[in-house]
């Protein structure tokens, strides 16, 4: 089988899954499918499933490859508002745009070293030593802003977050450009099978010689700088640092989107892609929530059945059951059996 | 001394002295009325951090406690306002509904083999969704049950009060010691902790633990939430979001390891209590703003689990050179 | 275990304490909801100048959204012995026991900008804005302005659940009913945020046939309506004259959208509660005279013909 054949079988599940979602919801609202032009941007429903889903999907980078080593970031929303903080901060200071972006980089990274350190070197917990990032993370954002909205005019920063290149809006192209970058990083490197070895076996690994330690800070600092990212986005798509709010809770979404797209919570093998997918499919679920006008009392609900129904179908136990009985078929008409991978 | 309860240990010290440097700088935090407060303040949190234990210990986690609890009030609020049922009626109804919901998620869990941490935040969106369908603004309690409820309470020297929750939640401290440490569940509950193939080869029904363990957490969440509408006298379907997270923070400063198989429930309720500690004491001072607070409560969070993590490593080295 | 004798003397101490802060400066327990949007923010902002320029001693326990914290931080007061409480109540039901303890402690108690449904006596006394009469404000400005011609207009709820939420929604709705000209056709939450707001206004547009079906939008807070502004104008429209817009809050951003013409209208809801708490207070500590019940602020709409311009300069460093 071609490597494109592979990827293909490996997110069969998630792309289904998308059209079905995006099915429905075209039945429910029949003009959802238009696209148009509207002050030289692509706009229209679809357009804001990849628009909105933006920062989700960019903080399901980060969060695929700390899930892949076994650990969990709760903090990446925090982060977010940090960034976007501090990149308000710094444009209203008057700073200029390319310092003020490197500053809310760098802020990303030292908040993904801080937990990196507490985890690798420290030992705690990821879900704990995250834990206290997320608490402590938005105090801090909230200091930076005083606790109100810092809005900025700057033309270039907005352009994070309603420009866009050849009609494409901007936070597209960046989580885009962000995904295809870190896919090429680890998987055209060893880094990839390295961070797999970790999340299956932190101890074997590095009696192996592999550097487990530096991997997790560099994995942890890879989180940090995609919520910078997607911190720096919602703050333009605003033209404001509203740090009560950036990020609210998008963590939870963003480890749905890692699960969705079949990475195992204990660690191990990851797919970019697939996670990419599965920020689609619950912002498509988000979107056609908001189209149909449910009442809000309905949403939480609509949410938990389709997340029950998507891990159902991928629970191993159920797909023990339709491989076997697809090998009974495949038997009946006399083909070789065919190996499922658990 | 036995080794394992070098994490208990080192809990309880870091918990007195905490007390002691609170105590130095305002001398008021050892009055009764503050013990009182502390226990009657946490108590909803204490309960639903016992079943959190379990879980933890089990290996598992139980995202959707803080939404139980929310539905529970709503649950109790609306049906004491629609029927005319008597509120221990309503309460037997509820613990049976949070019962079989946990050990629904137990089984999904067990029998389709599905990561704990999903099921739970499913369970954590449907629960707070029924609660918003159930009643979407906050229903006042008023019957007189309730208010003899309320009332009940031991005056202790000093004007401070040991509430009828406050009382609650140290019996099921103690209901919690018992099973853990003297039933066969609890120690099936440590078995399946410390390894699910080696438990099941040495015969434990690992499937009815788990089932058992998510029912009791989930049971444990309702009891919690019958406290809190006894704190607050009413059902509110926004409340207590982001409490399964102070309880796994309480469990795991508590010395419980979230890997699970080692840990004491002893320890989850010194976890309580210094928590309890840290928002007293912020309070007591009084100059903090919204996010100096969020801020020093992440950092106290930090120092109380590096100090015991430290705590527990000094005394293996000094074990180790000693032995 | 500790001695007796070590209680005791711990007991005289902090009444000692009690008893000499209460001769100094009045110390006073503030309990905040939080800081969740930037008019809590002023609110707080203010409270603290207040009690400094009167020179009393302000405890601040901000409660992170939760009525539990607010619940513990009443009962810290208390146990602490200060002289009198405010607090913002998160939400109205669930504070009867907590009051009770207060008025046997014998410590006054007055809420900011936000009701309890506790008995009348367990409080001094309530400073707030009529929620109610906010979104009917809101409501009279869009039938005035009309004058019976037709429109459709979609309304970003704030928090599903919050009293204000609810509160403004019912005025609103007061206020238009009977006119048959004014239509409510979609209406969702928008959880009192920007983001948000822009999100659901996205939504809107695109369900309305590009916001061509759209006369009118009806925000419970600026900040959702600076968010729909954003949006609105995004989709090719023009915020203010295509699609009206009014909200309530007045903070000093929507003032800056009506200088450019892209807001219409905004009910205010002033964050200087705590002066006529303070007044109340103090006139009832010196000589016990009781204040009204509730103390109602102003509720006064702006519109772009209150020049807008000036009253951003004037509110823009108040701390919003």
């Amino acid at each position: 089988m071609t490597g494109f054949k592979l990827l293909l079988r490996r997110i069969l599940p998630q792309l289904i899954t998308l059209a079905l979602v995006v099915g429905l919801i075209s039945i429910m609202f029949p003009g959802f499918f238009e696209i148009s032009l509207a002050n030289g941007r692509l706009y229209g429903s679809p357009v804001d499933i990849f628009n909105r889903g933006a920062p989700v999907a960019l903080l399901a980078i980060g969060m695929t490859l700390v899930i892949a080593t076994g650990g969990i970031d709760l903090s990446v929303g925090a982060v977010m508002a940090i960034c976007g903080a501090v990149a308000a901060w710094g444009i209203t200071e008057g700073y200029g745009l390319l310092p003020t972006l490197l500053m809310a980089l760098a802020a990303g990274l030292a908040c993904g070293l801080w937990n990196g350190l507490l985890v690798a070197f420290l030992g705690i917990q990821p879900i704990v030593a995250t834990l206290i990032l997320m608490v402590a993370g938005r105090g801090i954002a909230q200091l930076i802003t005083e606790g109100a909205i810092l809005t900025f005019n700057h033309e270039g920063m907005i352009f994070f977050g309603s420009g866009s290149l050849l009609t494409v809006p901007t936070p597209i192209i960046i989580a885009i450009l962000t995904g295809a970058l870190v896919t090429l990083i680890v998987r055209r490197s060893a880094l990839g099978m390295l961070i797999e070895a970790i999340g299956i076996n932190f101890r074997a690994s590095t009696l192996a010689g592999v550097n487990t330690r530096v991997l997790l800070v560099a994995v942890y600092m890879t989180s940090g700088l995609c919520a910078a990212l997607a911190g720096i986005i919602a703050a333009a798509d605003i033209r404001g640092a509203d740090a009560n709010n950036a990020g609210l809770w998008l963590e939870l979404d963003a480890i749905l989107a890692v699960v969705i797209g079949g990475t195992s919570l204990l660690g191990g093998r990851f797919s970019l892609i697939a996670s990419l997918i599965g920020a689609l499919i619950i912002q498509a679920v988000n979107t056609g929530i908001l189209l149909s006008g449910f009442p809000p009392e309905f949403n939480l609900i609509i949410k938990a059945v389709i997340i029950l129904i998507i891990l159902v179908l991928q629970s191993p136990r159920v797909r023990t059951v339709l491989a076997f009985l697809s090998t009974a078929r495949a038997d009946a008409a006399g083909q070789e059996k065919k190996v499922v991978e658990p | 001394m036995n080794s394992r309860l070098l994490p208990l240990l080192a809990t309880l010290v870091i918990f007195l002295a905490a007390y002691a440097v609170c105590y130095a700088q305002y001398p008021a935090m050892l009055s009764t009325r503050v013990i009182g407060n502390l226990l009657t303040d946490n108590a909803f949190l204490g309960i639903v951090a016992v079943g959190m234990t379990f879980v933890i210990i089990s290996g598992g986690i139980d995202l959707s406690v803080g939404s139980v609890i929310a539905f529970s009030g709503v649950f109790i609020a609306v049906m004491l306002r629609d029927t005319g049922l008597h509120p221990l009626a309503v309460f037997a109804a509820l613990l049976v509904l949070t019962t079989l919901f946990g050990a629904a998620m137990g089984g999904v869990i067990h029998y389709l083999e599905m990561p704990p941490f999903i099921v739970t935040l499913a369970g954590m969106f449907l629960a707070r969704g029924m609660a918003y369908v159930l009643s979407i603004d906050s229903v006042p309690i008023t019957h007189e049950f309730y208010e003899v409820l309320q009332r009940s309470y031991w005056l202790m020297p000093g004007k401070g009060r040991l509430t009828l929750i406050g009382g609650m939640m140290l019996v099921v401290f103690l209901a919690g010691i018992m099973l853990a440490h003297r039933t066969r569940f609890g120690t099936n509950v440590y078995a399946v902790g410390g390894g699910v193939q080696t438990a099941r080869l040495m015969g434990v029904p690992v499937g009815r633990t788990t089932v058992g363990i998510y029912a009791l957490s989930g049971f444990l969440a309702g009891l919690a939430g019958i406290v809190f509408s006894i704190y607050t006298s009413a059902g509110y379907s926004l409340a207590t979001v982001g409490v399964e997270l102070d309880a796994i923070a309480a469990v795991v400063i508590g010395g419980t390891l979230l890997t699970g198989g080692s840990g004491f429930v002893a320890g989850t309720l010194i976890g309580v209590l210094i928590m309890g500690l840290i928002q007293t004491y912020i309070i007591f001072d009084g100059t903090l703003s919204s996010w100096w607070t969020k801020i020093l409560i992440g950092m106290l969070l930090f120092a109380f689990i590096v100090l015991q993590k430290g705590l527990v490593w000094t005394s293996g080295k000094r074990r180790a050179a000693g032995g | 275990m500790i001695s007796k004798k070590a209680l005791v003397g711990a007991g005289v101490l902090a009444s000692m304490l009690m008893m000499s802060s209460s001769v100094m400066a009045q110390t006073v327990g503030f309990s905040q909801i939080g800081s969740e949007s930037g008019w809590r923010a002023a609110e707080t902002t203010l409270t603290l100048q207040q009690a400094k320029e009167r020179g009393i001693d302000l405890k601040f326990a901000d409660a992170q959204q939760k009525q539990e914290n607010q619940i513990k931080a009443l009962r810290s007061f208390i146990a602490q012995g200060v002289d009198a409480i405010l607090i913002a109540p998160v939400v109205a039901t669930g504070w009867d026991s907590v009051l009770e303890e207060a008025k046997e402690a014998e410590i006054p108690v007055i809420l900011l900008d936000r009701m309890v449904d506790s008995s009348k006596d367990l409080y001094l006394t309530a400073v707030g804005s009529d929620l109610v009469h906010e979104g009917s404000v809101a409501g009279q400005w869009l039938v005035d302005t009309l004058a019976g011609k037709d429109c459709n207009v979609v309304e970003l709820q704030g928090t599903t659940g919050s009293s204000p939420a609810i509160d403004r929604k019912n005025g609103f709705e007061q206020a238009i009913k009977g006119h048959d000209n004014i239509k409510l056709i979609r209406s969702q939450t928008g959880d009192f945020t920007r983001t948000k707001g822009k999100e659901v206004m996205e939504s809107f547009l695109k369900a309305e046939g590009g916001g061509k079906n759209i006369c009118a939008l009806y925000a419970h807070n600026d900040d959702m309506a600076v968010g729909a502004i954003q949006a609105i104008k995004e989709a090719g429209l023009k915020p203010g004259s295509d699609i009206l817009v009014v909200s309530i809050d007045a903070v000093p951003d929507i003032f800056q959208a009506m200088a450019a013409g892209e807001a219409n209208a905004t009910v205010e809801l002033t964050p200087n509660m705590a002066g006529p708490a303070f007044d109340a207070l103090a006139a009832y500590m010196k000589d016990g005279t009781m204040p009204p019940k509730f103390i109602q602020t102003e509720s006064k709409l702006y519109t772009q013909a209150d020049d807008p311009q000036a009253v951003y300069e004037q509110k823009k460093d108040l701390g919003y």
